[in-house]
C-alpha cells in the first residue's frame, strides 16, 4: 500500500534519515516475522523453517501496512541454545511464538569447561538464514544479521536464573560464557561478510536480558557494557556500517552509561520499548534515529480506536526527534495482533506523519 | 534454652545472612537455633521471613535486582530446610494456598519463580506448576489442592492469550477462585479484560495483591 503522499521509496525514506535529512513521512518498520506469518495463514513455525514462505509473507505484510524494511527483521540468525548444543524446537499450537528450549546446552559447571564453539557456517538455523539472505540480495534488501548481545546469548546458554546467580557466585563462568557468546556472533558475523559482503549487511541486536526487570544497572556496567564496545570495534573493523540495536524492556537505569560513549558508529537506529520515555531517548542519543515504542500488548489487545490513538501521541513525540524518528511497536509485533489494529498505526502516520516538502 | 537477649541476636544473624544471601551462615545458624533450643517456628517468621522482607524492600528501592532476589532464596531455604522437619503441626497454620504456574506456550520461568519465593517466604503454601502448564491442568490441580489463589504468568504476547481462557475455566470450576496475573505484557487494564481478580507488577507486589484479595 501507498501513503496517500508518498514521495520517497522505502528505500530513499531510510536512506535519508541515515544522512540526516527528514523523508517525506515518518517511516514505520515492524519486528514482525512471526506476525507476518499469521497474516499470510501461515503457521508461526514457518518463521524458523521455511525461509521462501516466511519472505514472501514478510513482504506482503511490508507491502499491506506501508512498512519500510529498514531492514527486514528475520528470526535470529545465531539461534543462542540451539547453536551451543541445546535440545530447542519449532513453535507449536495456538500459544506458542518462539522457539521452545527443552534443555540448556550448560547445566552446571563443568559444563562451561566444555563447551564447544560452534561450526559458523553448521551452526544451529544457519542454513535458513542464509536461504533468507540470498533472498534479500536478491530483492535489493539489505541482508540481516540478527543476534542477541553477548550477555543475552551467555544468558540463554545457562538458562536466565543460572545466569542470574554466577553473575553474583561465578562471575568467572559468565565471562567465560559471554566470551564464547561474542566469540561465535563474530564467527558467523564474518561468515556473513565473506557471504553477502560486508557493505550488504544490516546488523540487528537485541538485548532483553540486560533489562532492569533483571539486573541492575552496575551490572549492565560491568558485565554488559563492554561487550557493547568491543562489539562495535569489532563491527567497524569487518566494515559493517549499519546498526539496528532494540534496548528491549526496562533499561531506564542503563541508559546513563550506554549514552555516556555510545560504542557505535552515527546514525544507529536505537528502539526502545513502552518503559522508555522517546523524549529521554531523544536526549540520551541525540546522534541517532530513535525507534519506538507503541506497546505491544495494547497493539493485540486493544481496539483499533485505542492503538490509533497511542500511535498517534507516539508519533507526536517522536516527529520532532532531530537525529530522525521511526514509528514501530515497542518490541516484536505480537503475532496474535488483529490486523485492523495494525493497520491503525499505519493510518496514524498517514494522518499525522508528514513532513512538510 | 538460649536467653531472649540471646534468641533476638541468632534472629537477627539469620535475617542478615538471608539479606546478604550467605546460604552457609544462614543454615549454621539456623542448626543453632535447634542447639540453642530456640522456638524453631520464631526462628522462621522472625530471622527467615523477617530477612526475606527486608530483601523485598531492596528490591523494590532498587538496590537489589533479580540475581540478588535468587541468592536470597537459596539462603532462606537453605535455613528453611533445617528448620521445616522440627515445626509442630500447629506452627504450619498458613497464610493462604496459592497455585502457581507459567501458562501454556511459555518456558520463561524465572519471574513466576520470584513470585513463588516470596510467597513461601511470606509463610503460604505454594503448589508450582512450573512452566508451559496446559489449561486443563490448573483446572485439574485447582481442585485438587483447593487453593484460594491461582496465580498466571506469562512473559510472552502469544502466550498471555491462553490467560482469559484459563480464568473463565477456572470461575466455572470455582466462582470463589480468585485469579492473580502477572509478566511483562501484562497491566492492570489487561488483567481486568481478562477477568483476572489482581494484577501484580513485580513478586513483591503479588504478595500483598494476594493478601488482599483472601481479607
Amino acid at each position: 500500500m501507498k501513503l496517500k503522499q508518498d514521495r520517497m521509496s522505502s528505500a530513499e525514506r531510510i536512506d535519508s534519515l541515515f544522512n540526516y535529512r527528514r523523508p517525506d513521512h515518518v517511516p514505520i518498520t515492524m519486528i514482525a516475522p512471526t506476525f507476518s506469518c499469521r497474516n499470510a495463514g501461515l503457521p508461526v513455525r514457518v518463521a524458523y523453517s521455511d525461509p521462501q514462505l516466511n519472505f514472501y509473507a514478510m513482504q506482503w505484510a511490508a507491502e499491506q501496512y506501508a512498512w519500510d524494511q529498514a531492514p527486514q527483521i528475520v528470526r535470529h540468525t545465531v539461534v543462542e541454545a540451539m547453536d551451543f548444543g541445546g535440545d530447542v524446537r519449532l513453535p507449536e499450537g495456538e500459544y506458542e511464538g518462539a522457539l521452545m528450549v527443552k534443555s540448556y546446552p550448560v547445566k552446571s559447571e563443568s559444563d562451561v569447561e566444555g563447551l564447544k564453539m560452534p561450526e559458523p557456517d553448521k551452526t544451529g538455523m544457519i542454513g535458513i538464514a542464509a536461504e533468507l539472505g540470498r533472498l534479500q540480495e536478491a530483492h535489493g534488501l539489505p541482508v540481516t544479521f540478527v543476534s542477541r548481545s553477548p550477555f543475552t546469548i551467555a544468558s540463554n546458554v545457562c538458562g536466565l536464573q543460572q545466569f542470574c546467580k554466577w553473575l553474583i557466585k561465578k562471575p568467572e563462568l559468565c565471562e567465560r560464557l559471554m566470551k564464547a557468546a561474542f566469540d561465535h556472533t563474530f564467527n558467523v558475523l564474518r561468515y556473513w561478510a565473506d557471504t553477502f559482503g560486508a557493505e550488504k549487511i544490516f546488523v540487528f541486536m537485541s538485548s532483553p536480558s540486560e533489562s532492569n526487570q533483571v539486573i541492575s544497572p552496575k551490572q549492565f556496567e560491568k558485565f554488559a557494557l563492554p561487550y557493547h564496545l568491543l562489539y562495535h570495534e569489532r563491527l567497524k573493523a569487518l566494515g559493517i556500517k549499519r546498526f539496528y540495536f532494540h534496548v528491549c524492556g526496562e533499561q531506564n537505569l542503563n541508559l546513563p552509561s550506554l549514552a555516556d560513549a555510545p560504542p557505535w558508529e552515527h546514525p544507529a537506529i536505537l528502539s526502545f520499548g513502552h518503559e522508555v520515555d522517546l523524549e529521554t531517548a531523544a536526549q540520551r542519543f541525540p546522534k541517532d534515529i530513535i525507534c519506538g515504542n507503541i506497546e505491544p500488548a495494547i497493539i493485540q489487545t486493544g481496539s483499533p480506536q485505542q492503538v490509533y490513538e497511542l500511535a498517534r501521541t507516539t508519533l507526536e513525540k517522536g516527529k520532532g526527534i532531530p537525529g530522525g524518528f521511526i514509528l514501530s511497536a515497542g518490541c516484536e509485533l505480537p503475532v496474535a495482533s488483529p490486523a485492523a489494529n495494525v493497520f491503525a498505526i499505519t493510518k496514524a502516520v498517514d494522518d499525522f506523519g508528514w513532513y512538510a516538502e | 534454652m538460649a536467653s531472649e537477649e540471646k534468641t533476638r541476636e541468632i534472629l537477627k544473624a539469620i535475617q542478615d545472612a538471608v539479606v546478604g544471601y550467605d546460604e552457609e551462615t544462614c543454615e549454621r545458624l539456623c542448626s543453632s537455633v535447634l542447639e540453642e533450643g530456640i522456638d524453631p517456628h520464631r526462628a522462621v517468621v522472625e530471622g527467615l521471613t523477617g530477612g526475606m522482607e527486608r530483601v523485598g524492600e531492596l528490591y523494590n528501592s532498587q538496590e537489589y535486582f533479580v540475581p540478588e532476589l535468587l541468592l536470597c532464596a537459596d539462603a532462606l531455604n537453605a535455613g528453611l530446610n533445617v528448620l521445616k522437619p522440627h515445626l509442630k503441626i500447629e506452627d504450619a497454620a498458613r497464610k493462604g494456598k496459592l497455585l502457581i504456574g507459567v501458562v501454556e506456550g511459555d518456558i520463561h520461568d524465572i519471574g513466576k519463580n520470584l513470585v513463588r519465593i516470596m510467597f513461601e517466604a511470606a509463610g503460604w503454601d505454594v503448589y508450582d506448576l512450573g512452566n508451559n502448564v496446559k489449561i486443563e491442568r490448573f483446572v485439574e490441580e485447582q481442585k485438587k489442592a483447593n487453593t484460594d489463589i491461582v496465580a498466571l504468568s506469562a512473559l510472552m504476547t502469544t502466550s498471555m492469550l491462553a490467560m482469559p481462557k484459563i480464568i473463565g475455566a477456572l470461575k466455572a470450576q470455582n466462582p470463589g477462585v480468585k485469579v492473580l496475573v502477572g509478566g511483562a505484557p501484562l497491566s492492570q487494564e489487561i488483567a481486568q479484560r481478562y477477568g483476572a481478580d489482581a494484577y501484580a507488577p513485580d513478586a513483591v507486589a503479588a504478595v500483598k495483591r494476594a493478601a488482599d484479595l483472601i481479607g
